[in-house]
């Protein structure tokens, strides 16, 4: 019987990992399925817990959790993951008395399930790398960990129950009928009915959105599960760039000259019905890879929730929009940069409670994190209600660090500015968590390498905000094709202001050497793009030819070019490894002809051009 | 006898087993060049190269292959041969090299490809010492075949990434 089975191993016996011989724990797919299941079911755990954190009676949060754990109990008992199931035990143990109300769930108590959670999370990455390397992981059985959650899992004193008095610290007996070893005993009535109904409710939901013809198909209930499915993120990259040449491909197609002349409507309808397809295909493709944001922010719920206990600051997160979707690749790199925001705004912009009262202001403090897409972009806004920057402590620092000349006039966007310079940190104490003086530097870089911006807005005494403005996608920029002598180039529409034709009047030299040029009442560097490449250019004279203006670190400047081609939607690629760092070149993209085009790094033609690899190469499409 | 030579004999033979096998040859100038048939992925005739700023002479840009973006090297120049104009008969070799992280596609243009050949471990030769001053690294050996002389590349050393990026030697 699985019962006895468990009464056997979760009683504290400390069974190491040692190679089981069951062949089902060998089977690296089988595994490898666990890992995956597992780390989702930890995810939902980790973001039920937060929402019981705040509402410790949430009965629909507390199932959550328990189905959680039960599944990955389940499963690790079949893997003979011993220690995982053990843990995975423990804390259903406790969530068995939470759920029928015979234990508060207290900030303790989640701390508990959280460090439990994390445990499970470092057995799922032992457990990788075992598969990947082929050694044994080397995580042992925690017997502290477990002793912990018994220790929470102590029912109240102010609700005695003499039937768990007795067995408090030891296998709960009481419990165990309530855990079946998920895999072929029925689930008893008692611990199913909660996640019954809301099975049903999602059923129901189900069912309304159903076509009234396909009513009767809703007897099949797995069916209705399962509506998606795990794909290899290399597979979907593979598609998206096969995706990007049938685009090529077919506008090549449309473009040819024999096709320009003469058609006749058949194929003019039925390439233009392929040209409405391949778009479609192309969106379809390129949404697949889109995300919602919220799965990012529930992590930095859980960081303002460690960092606000150490703290002890009394913080309440809000979250707005985090069905945004936007590219996984940008989540990706998204994740540093936003946690060492949030991890300011707590450490640095929020004042502790006394702080905040003595001030006029409620003791809980307000950390808002906020997406929302914006014509293309994804705005994403980092708020709080501290104490704001303080404009004579960065001046100050920043003088003493020697960052700015002593007697620099700035404005208050530059001052503010000063934050993101390497090495800048007006914490008065390094706290283990910020205060070294990296961060805001990271963060400036990262969003630069994922071409975004960020902004501060602040008010002493109110509160900061970021504002941070990135691209939907790394994959697809729009870009204005340039033409110098007999070579293309993409320009980054982003970092375009605007274009020009200069007069003569407008150009002048200094020293004979550098030259200038008048834009707006403004004398802006001029830099001819075929002298940095040294190529032979069509026109020799800057009133011949187009000026590009650009901004770079808040400095404008002007970019020759012969001529302007067009603007063009283009897949960025990666030039490879062979050809990295190139100053001044950010990418490649195949343009219509088929024909590579190189996609210019105007902040590294700009920037210093000795400084090599500066320029950051983009992420591969 | 057998036993006596047992030992250097399969050190030997085991080198040169290595090199046994499949070649595909291509000319450049009047030399035939040799390179295993294994690292090609496919050739093809020279079509518009995009040319990539601030790297190495011999790196002629890179090309459109199905979709992905690969750097072409002119082996010629490579070789410290003069340039010459291409031809009906150049042709771009597109040879899969192991990089410092991944394994890269590089396209080499060379004058013209001529055969594949199967070469006998028995018929490839150490490659002769020049003396001092002449790099050999990137040889496997050398095979003669009717009474011509192919050079056997090892690719990997001819195209390593650092030289196309124009930081290494040469």
């Amino acid at each position: 019987m699985p019962e006895d089975q468990e009464q056997k191993t979760a009683g504290g016996v400390e069974t190491p990992a040692a190679p089981s011989s069951n062949p089902l724990a060998s089977d690296p797919e089988l595994l490898n399925d666990f890992i995956l299941e597992a780390r989702e079911h930890l995810t939902t755990i980790e973001l039920q817990l937060l929402t019981l954190d705040q509402d410790p009676v949430n009965k629909e949060a507390i199932h959550a959790v328990f189905r959680g754990f039960h599944t990955i109990k389940g499963m690790a008992g079949f893997l003979d993951l011993d220690a995982v199931r053990d843990v995975s035990h423990e804390v259903e143990t406790i969530l068995d008395l939470a759920r029928n109300a015979q234990l508060a769930i207290t900030p303790e108590v989640i701390d508990a399930i959280l460090a439990s959670k994390d445990y499970l999370g470092r057995w799922m990455g032992a457990l990788e790398s075992m598969l990947q390397t082929g050694r044994a992981p080397e995580i042992n059985p925690d017997q502290a960990l477990i002793e912990s959650i018994r220790a929470v899992a102590k029912p109240r004193t102010e609700d005695p129950s003499p039937q768990r008095a007795g067995v408090e610290g030891e296998q709960p007996v009481v419990a165990a009928p309530v855990v079946p070893a998920a895999l072929d005993l029925p689930v008893p009535p008692a611990a199913a009915e909660e996640p019954m109904v809301s099975e049903l409710l999602d059923l129901a939901r189900e069912v309304a959105s159903l076509e009234p013809a396909e009513a009767p198909k809703i007897s099949e209930a797995p069916a209705v599960v399962a509506r998606s499915i795990k794909v290899d993120t290399g597979k979907l990259d593979y598609l998206v760039d096969m995706v990007g040449e049938m685009v090529i491909a077919q506008s090549m197609v449309r473009h040819d000259p024999d096709l320009s002349t003469g058609l006749k409507p058949r194929l003019a309808r039925n390439l233009s019905q392929l040209a409405r397809i391949t778009d479609e295909v192309q969106r379809t493709a390129m949404s697949m890879r889109m995300i919602p944001i919220g799965q990012l922010f529930q992590k930095t719920a859980r960081l303002v929730r460690d960092l606000s206990r150490k703290g002890s600051k009394q913080v309440d997160l809000e979250l707005s929009g985090e069905d945004t979707e936007l590219d996984r690749n940008i989540v990706e790199e998204l994740a540093d940069p936003l946690m060492h925001m949030v991890r300011n705004a707590v450490d640095h912009g929020i004042e502790t409670p006394e702080e905040r009262v003595k001030a006029g202001k409620p003791a809980n403090a307000k950390v808002l994190l906020k997406a929302a897409h914006q014509a293309g972009h994804i705005l994403i806004q980092i708020s709080d209600d501290g104490r704001g920057l303080d404009h004579k402590k960065i001046l100050r620092k920043a003088r003493e660090k020697g960052l700015i000349e002593p007697n620099a006039q700035l404005s208050e966007a530059e001052i503010f500015n000063l934050i993101f310079l390497p090495g800048f940190s007006t914490a008065d104490k390094i706290t283990d968590v910020s205060g070294r003086g990296v961060g805001m530097d990271v963060v400036r870089k990262h969003l630069q390498k994922l071409r975004g911006r960020v902004d501060v807005h602040s008010r002493p005494g109110e509160g900061t905000s970021f504002l941070m403005k990135l691209p939907l996608t790394l994959a697809i920029i729009d870009g204005l094709v340039v033409g110098v002598g007999n070579q293309r180039y993409i320009v980054p529409l982003f970092a375009v202001r605007e274009m020009l034709k200069p007069t003569e009047d407008a150009i002048s030299t200094i020293r004979g050497r550098e030259e200038m040029a008048m834009v707006r009442g403004t004398l802006l560097p001029l830099i001819r793009l075929h002298r940095r490449f040294g190529i032979e250019p069509r026109f020799q004279n800057p009133w011949d030819s187009l000026l590009i203006v650009s901004e770079n670190g808040g400095k404008q400047f002007c970019m020759m070019v012969d001529e302007l081609i067009g603007k063009q939607e283009v897949v960025i690629k990666s030039l490879g490894e062979a050809m990295r760092n190139i100053p001044g070149v950010a990418g490649g993209a195949i343009l219509g002809d088929g024909r590579v085009g190189l996609i210019l790094d105007l902040e590294g033609l700009f920037g210093t051009s000795h400084e090599a690899g500066s320029g950051g190469v983009l992420v591969d499409a | 006898m057998e036993t006596i030579l047992a030992g250097p004999a399969n050190a030997v033979s085991q080198k040169v087993e290595h090199r046994a096998g499949k070649y595909l040859t291509f000319q450049l100038g009047n030399e035939e060049f040799a390179i295993q048939v294994l690292r090609v992925r496919e050739i093809m005739g020279v079509q518009e190269i995009t040319a990539v700023p601030q790297t190495a002479g011999y790196v002629k840009g890179v090309i459109n292959l199905r979709g992905k973006v690969i750097p072409v090297v002119d082996l010629r120049l490579k070789f410290g041969l003069p340039e010459l104009e291409y031809t009906q008969r150049t042709c771009i070799i597109v040879v899969q090299i192991q990089g410092a992280a991944e394994k890269l596609l590089i396209g080499v243009i060379v004058d013209a490809v001529s055969e594949v050949l199967t070469l006998q471990a028995n018929e490839i030769e150490d490659t002769p010492d020049f003396g001092d001053g002449v790099a050999t690294t990137y040889l496997l050996g050398m095979a003669k075949i009717k009474g011509k002389v192919k050079i056997l590349l090892d690719i990997d050393r001819v195209l390593s990434s650092q030289d196309v990026s124009g930081v290494g030697a040469f």
